[in-house]
């Protein structure tokens, strides 16, 4: 009977404990401010620019994030997330096409070397371009 | 409103479920185990008659709700549920009573750390998703960016498979979108309670199953231990808090062999009724095939396993009329996952490199390798405990050792080498068709494997010999039931 106790109580300790200690991890997440991406904070930025598009259209996507930023693809998706129905594609070469950005000020040449010409300024980062023909 | 067109949705799956094993209204184990198995059975039955209404008269149908909102929407599901679940209620008919196994009496702790493990897992998720309510990464690239397709894009829902977008996995199944968008079209107004609640439900669902199933099986104890592992697994609450596809795929994997178990305990010469508990198996196992690619590998895997098993310890005579029930109740949701791949789905990118990749992938012993370090580690990492779950197992089984009952032989044959092989299949596909096997490994594996986790608890714990955990009581019992001149447990030592 001993050794059945015994194999019972170690397996309820360990994952009672373990949840235990997990559940501190979560809470403790939960209760300080995060720096990361915040799926919310993306929707607020692109809440304006969201009541314009229209389902079925599609946009290009340029974004400031150096190409080896961990969020660059992230903030691609989440882009993606916020506009859906509309279709977002990760090239700059659409005719419309959404730019991201995270600097003060949109720096001009990342437009210019896009060929991209400003159409509406959103705030928060977001801007909306359309693609300059030769 | 949208948790009422879950419990609509999940009223529909428990008057399905009990019009198949009818029994009378009343607090019992056999109705506890009809309503977990109804949170699986009214998500499928929902999701796939959404997708299917969808596809034969999308736009029209997409009109009447959006111009009329859920004025007429919400009414006329609520009163289907009615009328599925008065169907269920006033169904009379022969069949099985699940009831609970006999077995050692359990102690107050038992009890008190299952309710404690409880406490803990709901506590962690809810403290997940009001940090994270959209979920992880995955959740929303994938399930919900699919979902919003479906509820805003109105006539143009198939550009949620547009080859634009297959770096979020057209190829998916709809299970999980279907279902979101579905409550959200009820509702008539998008929220992330969606799937929060489905994620919620399918979690705890689970859990009652698998206690319900080994109370019926193996008796209290071994359902309350279950029932405490699993809840105490942290990784399997913070997969379900993420919202992730792999939760209601885990739940249909046990929901299948759950059901198989209870048919070898049913002799179907004996009670041929209970061939029922087969075609729901196979109900469940089209849910898992329309929930997750993963979910079709788990399919093969199963009737791969169950043919052999019924073969090798059933009676032969038996496996005919299994295998008609089996297919019988996959067809349905088999047809349309068929229909979703031949008319809606992106392609597949894990499936298009060419064969002389695939040879070169085969023929690079690095990649072995590095699946089989990949598979140790995670061996010994998943679930997030402290010290690894599969030592403690280990130690479990050198204390208790497993002692197979003759009747349990076939059940145990199918759910081991169904997951078994469900597994193998996954790391095959790894093997020969992912280009960066670290990243897929590091991503990938745990949830593997923590889908089959509650299905594997089930296996292990009713493989596992007679507990003594109360010394009078239990001696008491079974001296008792020596006197009443009740069977013994036919039992074979596979020390």
């Amino acid at each position: 009977m001993a050794r059945h106790q015994f194999a019972v109580l170690s397996l309820i300790a360990i994952a009672l404990a373990s949840t235990f200690w997990f559940l501190l991890d979560v809470l403790g997440t939960a209760t300080h401010k995060s720096q990361g991406l915040s799926v919310a904070g993306f929707e607020d930025r692109f809440n304006d620019l969201r009541k314009t598009v229209l389902p079925h259209a599609v946009y290009g996507y340029l974004s400031d994030n150096p190409p080896t930023d961990p969020s660059a693809m992230p903030e691609f998706h989440l882009t993606q997330y916020t506009l859906a129905p509309a279709i977002i594609k990760l090239s700059p070469t659409e005719d419309l096409v959404i730019v991201n950005y995270h600097s003060k000020q949109l720096d001009p040449k990342l437009l210019q070397s896009n060929r991209l010409a400003a159409i509406r300024d959103f705030g928060n980062g977001v801007v909306l371009c359309r693609r300059i023909s030769r | 409103m949208t948790l009422l067109c879950l419990a609509a949705i999940w009223l529909v799956g428990f008057g399905l479920v009990r019009w198949m094993f009818p029994r009378p209204v009343r607090w019992s184990l056999h109705n506890v185990w009809l309503f977990s198995l109804g949170i699986g059975a009214g998500a499928g039955v929902a999701s796939c008659l959404y997708f299917l209404v969808l596809l034969l008269a999308g736009p029209r149908v997409t009109v009447l709700v959006a111009s009329s909102g859920a004025a007429i929407a919400m009414p006329l599901a609520i009163g289907a549920a009615l009328v599925i679940l008065a169907a269920g209620l006033l169904t009379r008919r022969k069949g099985t009573e699940l009831q609970w196994s006999d077995g050692p009496a359990v102690p107050w702790y038992l009890t008190a750390f299952l309710l404690l493990a409880a406490l803990l897992a709901v506590t962690m998720f809810l403290g997940a998703v009001i940090y994270n309510p959209h979920g992880d990464e995955a959740a929303w690239s994938v399930w919900n960016l699919r979902a919003r397709f479906l509820f805003r894009a109105a006539g143009f829902w198939r550009d949620a498979f547009s080859s634009d977008l297959t770096w979020s996995h057209t190829d998916y199944p709809l299970l999980l979108p279907g279902l979101v968008a579905l409550c959200w079209k009820l509702a008539g107004q998008e929220s992330t309670d969606a799937p929060i609640a489905i994620a919620f439900l399918f979690a705890a669902g689970t859990a009652c199953l698998l206690v319900t199933t080994l109370g019926a099986l193996r008796g209290k104890a071994y359902a309350w231990l279950a029932g405490t592992v699993l809840l105490g697994t942290p990784g399997y609450i913070a997969l379900s808090a993420a919202l992730y596809g792999d939760v209601p795929l885990s739940f249909y994997i046990l929901a299948t062999l759950a059901l198989l178990c209870l048919q070898d305990r049913r002799p179907q010469d004996l009670h041929p009724q209970d061939l029922r508990f087969t075609a729901l198996a196979g109900l469940m196992a089209g849910f898992a095939a329309w929930t997750r690619n993963d979910g079709m590998m788990f399919l093969v895997a199963m009737i791969v396993a169950r043919v052999f098993a019924v073969f090798r310890f059933g009676q032969r005579a038996r496996l005919g009329p299994q295998l008609l029930r089996l297919l019988a109740g996959l067809a349905a949701p088999l047809a349309v996952v068929i229909a979703f791949r031949l008319r809606v789905a992106g392609p597949s990118g894990l499936l298009s490199p060419p064969a002389s990749a695939i040879v070169k992938h085969l023929a690079d012993p690095a990649r072995w390798i590095v699946i089989a370090q990949g598979l140790v580690v995670v061996l010994f990492t998943f679930g997030r405990f402290l010290i690894p779950m599969i030592l403690v197992l280990a130690l479990f089984w050198y204390l208790v050792r497993f002692q197979v009952d003759a009747r349990d032989r076939a059940a145990l044959a199918t759910a081991g080498i169904a997951l078994a092989l469900t597994l193998a299949i996954q790391l095959s596909v790894d093997l020969f068709y992912v280009d960066n096997l670290p990243v897929e490994i590091g991503t990938s594996f745990e949830r593997v494997l923590l889908q089959l986790w509650p299905a594997a608890l089930l296996t292990f714990f009713l493989a596992s010999g007679p507990l003594q955990l109360v010394a009078s009581n239990s001696q008491g019992k079974l001296s008792k039931e020596k006197k009443a001149g009740r069977p013994q447990r036919r039992a074979v030592e596979t020390r």
